[in-house]
């Protein structure tokens, strides 16, 4: 079975500085593989470990995925190849042309069984790629999938909704996003780190690929930090029952 | 409203219908529902305000939603509305992805408020795990757009209400088959129509301690949420509880952090809630500089004390 995992670099939320006017400063931020797609490659990993088969790794974004400590970082975790479409065009792309591009990928690396993709990024979160991706490759898709096995060359997969868990057949090629529950990323060894360097990776840019009119259709007209409402901070120090009361009372007038 | 006539609305669950049924009868002239469920709700659906449902008939056995996609999209091809309002579970999060796909376009996601402009529908959701809202629009003539519950607030069901049914004949099935269906276990929550929110952060200790939290949500009649560690992290709290990310409107009338420091992901999921009450034993956590009330002490002391003046 030949898999391919997606994932997507954002940006350390923890490095996010908010200017005055409430706009985002990222120009400090360390870019870092997206958390929910490490499931989608330890579930391709496991898949290609139990049932034999092949993983490669896709992304498609700006040139900051040539940061060859995020493509080290992405190998080192199991898959034997590595496919960038690197192109700064892809900046605040939407879900449509990140699932365009990605899906004009599989199509040239080929005789691709099953597309794995984590349940959102974890910047922008829309939950779309995957979903997207599927149709648009005409291949059956299912989102929320907490658990995979191959049975008589089709999946097996539980699905985990809101109040409901629905077992599904699917037969292949698919294209499924994995929940978080799916399993526990391993930590890549020292060993698995210094290979990952020496496995092939392959970059395209958007010339590359076969995309005609495949363009954001989502128009950006603002990002900026909420406005935060005007709050009474009123502080009590300490944890004393007489404390505790005064803080009911004012309470209680409040609700 | 500029532009926007025709308003479709599709959910799997009755209520989140309902609320889009309101919410399209604010941003357009005309609110068409498409019903997969028994005729009677269908009936509801008119009395809580759509102008026409298009009743693609109960539920066939053994098929899922998802099998009536083709269906939905290829009346959304003849009809062409300007605007297909979904829910966000993962079944319309799904056909939302689906549909704009097939339409060459995206969706705008967990849609938290909309405007309208010249230029059409505006909308705002969070990201960056909350630490921002985004504006935006869709340039496609159809604008899909997914929206949480609590964005909009249903109508009174009002039987006077005129309206069509057109029963559609729809052809279920794909290529994945349902082989079972099972409740999931553990409990559902929904913190979005929550009125008094507790949420627990790092600052408590150990799992067992959740008892005392659990008592004290009790007698407050509130539901518990917490900061991302304790759902992602330690995997104390199901996912569900955690508050900061999934774009779910959550306004109660009291938000109490308890040994939560105020990471700006976290503040904006409360940020809307009435008052806000912060228990930390650290003075320079941020969550005081948002807070109404804050109590600079021991969670381990307060919260059994504020247990103790609740039961009198």
């Amino acid at each position: 079975m030949k898999i391919v995992a997606c994932y997507k670099i954002v940006p350390e939320e923890q490095d996010l500085i908010i200017r005055p006017d409430r706009t985002l400063n990222w120009e400090r931020a360390e870019w870092k593989i997206g958390q929910y797609d490490l499931c989608a490659v330890e579930a391709g990993m496991q898949l290609s470990e139990t049932n034999g088969g092949s993983l490669t790794a896709l992304s498609a974004g700006t040139k900051q995925l040539e940061n060859s400590k995020l493509k080290k970082g992405i190998l080192s975790r199991g898959p034997q190849d590595l496919f960038i479409i690197a192109d700064d065009a892809l900046d605040n792309a939407d879900a449509f042309q990140t699932a365009s591009t990605l899906a004009a990928a599989v199509n040239k690396i080929g005789d691709v069984d099953l597309v794995l993709c984590g349940e959102g990024s974890s910047d922008l979160y829309t939950q779309q790629v995957g979903v997207q991706l599927g149709e648009l490759l005409g291949y059956p898709v299912i989102n929320a999938v907490s658990k995979i096995t191959v049975q008589d060359g089709k999946l097996l997969v539980e699905r985990t909704l809101e109040d409901e868990v629905e077992v599904l057949q699917i037969p292949l090629p698919a294209v499924i996003s994995v929940t978080t529950d799916i399993n526990l990323p391993r930590i890549p060894s020292m060993k698995e780190i210094l290979a990952a360097g020496k496995k092939p990776v392959t970059q395209w840019g958007l010339a590359d690929l076969d995309l005609a009119g495949k363009g954001s259709a989502t128009k950006i007209d603002s990002t900026l930090a909420p406005e935060q409402a005007d709050r009474k901070r009123i502080l009590f120090e300490g944890d004393s029952e007489e404390v505790i009361q005064k803080l009911y009372e004012n309470l209680r007038k409040e609700l | 409203m500029a532009g926007m006539k025709n308003i479709w609305v599709f959910a799997d669950k009755k209520d989140a219908i309902l609320e889009l049924c309101a919410g399209g009868r604010t941003l357009g002239d005309k609110v068409t529902a498409l019903v997969i469920a028994p005729r009677t709700d269908a009936e509801q659906v008119i009395a809580g305000g759509a102008d026409q449902v298009y009743w693609l008939g109960d539920k066939q056995d053994g098929k899922l939603i998802e099998d009536y996609f083709a269906a939905i999209f290829d009346l959304i091809q003849t009809q062409k509305p300007d605007v297909v309002l979904l829910g966000t579970t993962k079944r319309c999060k799904l056909m939302a992805g689906r549909l704009a796909a097939r339409l060459g376009t995206s969706a705008l996601m967990d849609v938290m408020e909309f405007s309208a402009t010249d230029n059409g529908l505006q909308a705002k959701r969070m990201v960056y795990g909350g630490a921002a809202v985004r504006t935006e629009s869709s340039a496609a003539d159809l604008t899909i757009a997914t929206v949480g519950p609590g964005v909009f607030e249903k109508l009174p069901e009002d039987s006077g209400r005129q309206g069509t049914i057109e029963d559609v004949a729809a052809a279920a099935g794909s290529a994945i088959t349902c082989v079972e269906k099972r409740p999931k276990v553990g409990e559902s929550v929904n913190l979005a129509a929550a009125k008094r929110v507790v949420a627990v952060g790092r600052g408590i200790a150990n799992k067992e301690d959740l008892k005392m939290i659990e008592e004290l949500a009790g007698l407050l009649g509130a539901e518990i949420g917490c900061s991302r560690p304790l759902a992602e992290g330690v995997d104390w709290l199901p996912r569900e509880r955690y508050i900061g990310v999934s774009g779910v409107m959550f306004k109660p009338d009291l938000y109490i952090g308890i040994g939560i420091s105020g990471q700006i992901q976290h503040m904006v999921g409360c940020n809307q809630a009435k008052t806000i009450v912060a228990i930390n034993k650290d003075k320079a956590a941020p969550i005081f500089q948002q807070a109404d009330y804050g109590i600079v002490g021991d969670l381990y002391k307060a919260i059994p004390a504020l247990i103790e003046v609740l039961k009198k």
